[in-house]
């Protein structure tokens, strides 16, 4: 009977330390990590706006929250709290892309200069008057 | 409404396009803090679009749910997919005037802003203390006020309602430079 009556207990507890061992990953659940995910789409600034600017709640349906590549030529480097953003921009377009870069891409993001073209992957958050991504990295 | 928003920002940016009295970022901050027993929860928010018209103090104002950074992947996620549904309603907005603005000329000096804010496709009148900080190359926007999620019809389920504070603080600050 005691034998029995241990088992149970014995069983309990362990579902129990399961189930909080499993919450206590959900609740800590990393971010996407940005450099180990491949892109889901890999487009030009050019058509990701023009995508944008033809149907935004598709296009928001198709992009945001995903992790996207967008190639293209650089328009503006700045800092914003110690994090670099590069706007990335087409001759003949008046929106941008708005990269907010990982903190530790400020060293590369410095390096570049006006009408580079360069590749930055990131999650993008959707559409204002540009189209805005964030936790970007350089892609080389 | 978006549609309605969207042709606002545009003639906002529209009117005298020579004239320099619009100034704008694009690099706003806005962040929104829920204090309770069990949590406090924070979110950030550094990609704000603020466009201000000097001349009538009028301020449009825009943000985008997702933009949001939380902490926890989990608190983002929850915020985004279940509480303001932002695959519904992507952004947020703000539309109103600076009050008594043609008078500022002091370097900081508090007046009130009033406006409609829009948040989960709900509107809600919105007034409140504001701080600005008028310089040659900036006019800085910065206060806080508070909201009660009630009002923008979010539904907290009963399990993490005790996480989650019925009214909300939201901080902002605000960096416009002059439009070129």
């Amino acid at each position: 009977m005691k034998g029995k009556k241990f088992k149970i207990i014995l069983g309990f507890l362990l579902v129990a330390i399961v189930s909080l061992a499993i919450s206590i990953y959900y609740y800590n659940k990393p971010d996407v990590n940005v450099v180990k995910t491949d892109a889901a789409y890999v487009l030009t600034a050019k058509n990701l706006i023009e995508e944008y600017q033809a149907d935004e709640t598709s296009t928001n349906k198709k992009y945001t929250e995903k992790v996207i590549q967008v190639n293209g030529m650089v328009h503006e480097i700045t800092t914003l709290k110690g994090n670099s953003v590069i706007t990335i921009r087409n001759a003949d377009q008046e929106s941008s892309i708005i990269c907010h870069m990982l903190p530790n891409q400020r060293q590369k993001a410095l390096q570049l200069v006006k009408g580079q073209k360069i590749s930055v992957k990131g999650v993008c958050t959707g559409y204002l008057l540009d189209v805005i991504m964030v936790r970007c990295i350089l892609v080389e | 409404m978006k549609g309605f928003y969207f042709i606002l920002i545009s003639a906002f940016l529209a009117q005298n396009l020579n004239a320099q009295d619009k100034y704008l970022t694009k690099e706003g901050f806005i962040s929104f803090f829920s204090h309770s027993i069990v949590e406090d929860i924070k979110a950030d928010n550094n990609q704000v679009l603020s466009v201000l018209d000097t001349q009538t103090g009028k301020i449009a104002i825009q943000l985008l749910m997702r933009s949001f950074m939380f902490k926890k992947t989990l608190m983002r996620e929850h915020f985004n997919e279940n509480y303001v549904e932002s695959y519904k309603y992507p952004k947020a907005t703000f539309s109103g005037e600076i009050k008594n603005f043609d008078e500022l000329n002091e370097e900081q000096t508090e007046t009130e802003i009033i406006g409609i804010l829009t948040v989960h496709g709900k509107e809600k009148e919105i007034s409140t203390k504001v701080i600005v900080n008028v310089s040659e190359s900036e006019i800085i926007l910065t206060g806080d006020f508070k909201v009660d999620i009630a009002d923008f019809n979010i539904k907290i389920p009963a399990i993490v309602a005790n996480n989650i504070a019925k009214t909300i603080k939201v901080s902002f600050e605000l960096h416009h430079k002059p439009y070129k």
